[in-house]
């Protein structure tokens, strides 16, 4: 009997494998979608890609699905979210996989970029012209010369310090002053959106040249360069060091009524550096117009003041509805950098590997 | 009963098959594809890729010369010798495995010592302490990073002792020391755990004859019991220095990029999509990896000593009333315990205050009535905790399963002897040695994107191809912890079953599986472990939320901002995790007990 056992647990895992797997006929995906409008009731399934915490109880992506189910009731919003963002998708396009979604949300500068570097055809449907909000937009934001990523908030990234332990540093020079000597926490700019960020605003502060020269005397002053914004932030959070890299909305988590002292937020060079979120419909979408109806949807200023309080960042657009205390605990940098896709285009990935490369080769 | 032999003699080529086939499809298959990068260009092989990362100064030091310049290596070395030998840098290859071998004998020095305490001494809850030694194992990351920033930090629990007893503070975090500190913190309980087992295999009846002939107890030991467990540490060690040659978040979470490694290269280059350069990078480490383990077991096959046949000498009782004080044994074993307090619970300590402390200091259990919450919503995208916790037990069980019989029938073709047994199983070694990284993206590729054959695209993900993937990772463990006690045992034994008129098959699964049953349950332990713990390719391959496990829900937590920017919800998932594994290991070892005798 035992002897049967053991043959069966070993064969069992080659047929379960197959019970696991699924076939579909390969086509040559030659269909062009073209600027469909909706006649009569739009009605339908829509299935929108993003990351995962635009997800879940209370998020700006849950709001958004029920608010679109209610005013277009035979539609349904569905969401994926796959681990490696809009990488899933450039790689399902370069191995010919299908594109399971129609609209993607949260795609920054550099991810349009290398969408375009990888792909010759491109990923994503223009939208602009389409779009019957386009006008509202902070032109400010819109990252895509070619009006396909349309930007839905923003955040801008800027120091947050404990005004009991420190002045807020004026200027990047400043930061290298023996009075902010092990001050800084910052993030790896291979892997994290702030990180990047601090990284791309130094090398506008410092040129092309100059910044490398910059992080190497950064580093000399204790700069501690952690992996992502959360870690970073906890390190923060437990007194390791009174200044982090971070967004200028720090204190809407906290709210008015909170001792706000490490939650102080300062703006370098009067500085911050737009990160525009957005959202593109995928050109192999089957559904263009619905998927350009909620697009309009999101930037409706009742739904982008949702938006931006759910999500703790600013709205992209110049006449959402936000909420007064948010306004008031969000700070907006009086002067605001952000490289355009132009300029990153073809020096971000270089730019970067430079800098990580001095870093560690310190 | 001719039928049943034939019957019989099929087993073992068809489990063998049955073994390759799983991780030929569910490793082997996809990590090509991902090695094909660095191989292949326009389908052609090519070793451009290769030669411009080992050029690279940055990635191999001064060993770059060995490509770019071999002419010039005398005049180089010339020049070296007469400079007075300064301190040659080796690059980022160089670097990680300066730290791996650090974090080796840090986890060795740390572990042995438990081996032989457990092994060696009786005391109340031996069993149970035995059991939870392998806990730290499948503790992920973020939750390691959590706990020795609330451990070591500036303001942390450590500093808050010392300064009771009027020392400190100290400042060891984003430090070198500290990155192998966390490593020991994760490999010196496989140390532990493998030695123990190997040493509690000793013959009592084989030490009772050397000291019967005169050998004084240092020597009885040097012949005897050094030979047993040798094995088992040093596998212990090669296991240790690959994973840390490999090790990857917690470098960058506590030690900061500048201690970076090369894995977190692998990572970087995978986010740009440059997988080229990934893939070559992942390709040398792979290799280098290899080489370790198949150099390991070439000596192992010369080393083998006869081993755990007979009964093991009894233990002694660790607490001997006020004599303890007055035994030096006893004494360090006490120093061993402050040590193992402050670097393995002080962690796990401070996590779980962490799960119950709001950012300002104060008491709460929000983060509990969070997990609650979580539960019950019905807003989509949400990751309950009590499917992901089934979940993690499902496929940990599953795992289990079939990578003890895998492991197992890996172990038999190991020991067969045979220079080309050991590249064999140095071959099927290779999910220990292919970074994680590496796996997931070559599941992605072959497995969700799917594989064309005959004009149709096949996708598999899902619940059993998750625990495909979790087999493919766990029984090479299965085979490292099995094959040294196999290979050591007395072939009598099974020439006696035999001569009864057992066949081949009943003589092993009744004679020597049962023999080796306490290797075979460590390896099951950690087959459990390795699923439990598995985040990359358990993420890829989970469809929606419905198959989600409690590390990935974990990692949800960890971005959820409803309760601020802070970790609290994943620290109370992670206690939660905690006391589900450590469950699972006493659960395992009792059930497993039971069949060991």
């Amino acid at each position: 009997m035992k002897r049967r056992n053991f043959l069966r647990t070993v064969g069992a895992g080659s047929v379960a494998a197959l019970a696991g797997c699924s076939a579909s006929s390969v086509d040559d995906g030659t269909t062009t979608p073209g600027r469909a409008t909706i006649d009569g009731t739009p009605g339908g399934t829509l299935r929108v890609a993003t990351y995962d915490s635009f997800t879940g109880e209370d998020t700006a992506g849950n709001y958004l699905k029920s608010a679109f189910e209610e005013e277009y009731p035979d539609v349904t919003v569905e969401f994926t979210t796959p681990s490696n963002g809009v990488n899933q998708y450039i790689q399902r396009k370069q191995s010919g996989a299908s594109i399971d979604a129609d609209l993607f949300v949260g795609i920054n500068t550099d991810d349009l970029v290398r969408a375009d570097g990888q792909l010759d055809e491109s990923l994503f449907l223009e939208s602009r012209d389409v779009l019957d909000r386009a006008s509202a937009l902070d032109p400010d934001l819109e990252i895509d010369p070619e009006g396909r990523a349309i930007p839905y908030d923003t955040g801008y990234i800027s120091l947050v310090y404990d005004e009991s332990a420190i002045d807020a540093p004026e200027t990047f020079d400043d930061l290298l002053d023996p009075a902010y000597e092990d001050a800084l926490i910052t993030q790896n700019a291979q892997q994290s959106d702030p990180g990047q960020a601090f990284l791309l605003w130094t090398i506008d502060a410092k040129g092309e040249d100059g910044y490398l020269d910059y992080w190497e005397s950064l580093v000399d002053n204790g700069v501690t360069i952690l992996d992502d914004w959360q870690p970073a932030y906890d390190a923060y959070s437990n007194e390791e060091a009174p200044m982090v890299v971070s967004y200028s909305t720090d204190q809407v988590f906290y709210g008015a009524d909170a001792d706000l002292t490490r939650h102080q937020v300062g703006f370098i060079e009067d500085q911050g550096y737009a990160n525009p979120e957005t959202m593109a419909r995928f050109a192999d979408t089957d559904t263009p117009a619905l998927a350009r109806l909620f697009m309009d949807f999101v930037l409706q200023p009742d739904h982008q003041g949702q938006v931006a309080e759910r999500n703790v960042q600013f709205p992209a657009v110049t006449d959402a509805q936000l909420d007064e205390t948010f306004a008031e605990l969000a700070h907006e940098p009086p002067e605001t950098v952000t490289f355009t896709y132009d300029e990153l285009q073809g020096n971000v990935d270089g730019w970067t590997d430079d800098w990580a490369r001095q870093i560690v080769g310190n | 009963m001719a039928h049943t032999g034939r019957l019989e003699r099929a087993v073992l080529p068809a489990a063998v098959t049955a073994t390759l086939a799983v991780i030929g499809v569910v490793f082997y298959y996809p990590v090509a594809t991902v090695f094909a990068e660095a191989l292949l260009v326009g389908g052609r092989l090519t070793v451009d890729p290769l030669v411009s990362v080992l050029a690279d100064p940055f990635y191999t030091g001064v060993a770059h010369h060995l490509v770019a310049d071999p002419a010039g290596i005398p005049a180089g070395v010339r020049e070296w010798v007469s400079a007075g030998f300064p301190s040659v840098d080796f690059g980022l290859f160089g670097f990680t495995a300066y730290q791996a071998a650090l974090s080796t004998v840090a986890s060795v020095a740390l572990g042995l010592p438990g081996a032989y305490v457990l092994a060696r001494f009786d005391f109340r809850g031996r069993e149970t302490l035995r059991s939870l030694t392998i806990v730290p194992f499948v503790l992920p990351s973020i939750l390691v990073v959590v706990g020795f920033m609330a451990m070591f930090g500036r303001t942390g629990l450590f500093n808050d002792l010392l300064g009771t007893v009027g020392l400190g503070p100290v400042e060891v975090l984003w430090t070198l020391e500290v990155v192998v500190l966390a490593h020991a913190f994760y490999n010196a309980p496989l140390v532990t755990r493998l030695v123990a087992t190997a040493w509690e295999s000793v013959d009592r009846q084989q030490i009772e004859s050397a000291r019967a002939i005169g050998a004084s107890p240092t020597r009885a030991f040097l012949d005897v019991v050094i030979p047993v467990i040798r094995p088992a540490l040093l596998t212990a060690a090669v296991l240790t220095f690959v994973f840390t040659f490999m090790s990857f978040p917690i470098v960058l979470a506590l030690g900061t990029l500048e201690l970076a490694t090369v894995e977190v290269w692998i990572y970087a280059r995978v986010q740009a999509l440059d997988l080229t350069e990934a893939a070559t990078l992942a390709t040398l480490e792979t290799v280098l990896s290899l080489g370790l383990i198949y150099l390991y077991l070439r000596y192992e096959s010369r080393q083998r000593a006869t081993t755990g046949a007979g009964r093991a000498p009894p233990r002694e009782s660790l607490v001997v009333g006020w004599d303890t004080l007055r035994s030096p044994v006893r004494l360090a074993a006490a120093g061993y315990g402050v040590v193992v307090a402050v670097v393995f619970l002080g962690p796990l300590v401070s996590l779980l205050i962490e799960s119950v402390t709001a950012p300002d200091g104060s008491f709460t259990t929000a983060y509990y009535e969070f997990l609650l919450a979580q539960q019950a919503s019905t807003a989509v995208g949400t990751a309950r905790p009590l499917p992901s916790i089934l979940n993690s037990l499902l496929y940990g069980a599953g795992t289990l399963l079939l990578a003890v019989p895998m492991g197992v029938v890996v172990a038999l073709l190991a020991i067969r002897g045979g220079r080309g047994s050991r590249l064999a199983e140095t071959v099927l070694s290779a999910p220990l040695a292919v970074s994680g990284i590496v796996v997931g993206l070559g599941l992605l590729q072959a497995m969700v994107f799917g594989t064309v054959l005959f004009g149709y695209r096949l996708t598999a993900t899902g619940r059993v191809v998750i625990v495909l993937a979790h087999a493919a990772a766990a029984y090479p463990f299965v085979t490292r912890t099995v094959a040294p006690a196999l290979g050591g045992l007395d072939s009598r034994y099974r020439d006696a079953a035999r001569s009864l008129g057992a066949s081949r098959l009943r003589a092993f699964v009744d004679i020597e599986l049962r023999l080796v049953a306490g290797a075979v349950l460590a390896g099951a332990a950690f087959a459990f472990a390795i699923s439990v713990g598995e985040f990359d390719s358990t993420v890829l391959l989970a469809e929606g939320t419905d198959s989600y496990t409690m590390p990935v829900a974990l990692e949800r937590y960890v971005n959820n901002r409803s309760l601020g920017p802070n970790l609290g919800p994943a620290t109370a998932m992670g206690t939660v995790l905690l006391a589900i594994t450590a469950l699972s290991f006493v659960a395992i070892d009792r059930l497993g007990g039971r069949w060991e005798q």
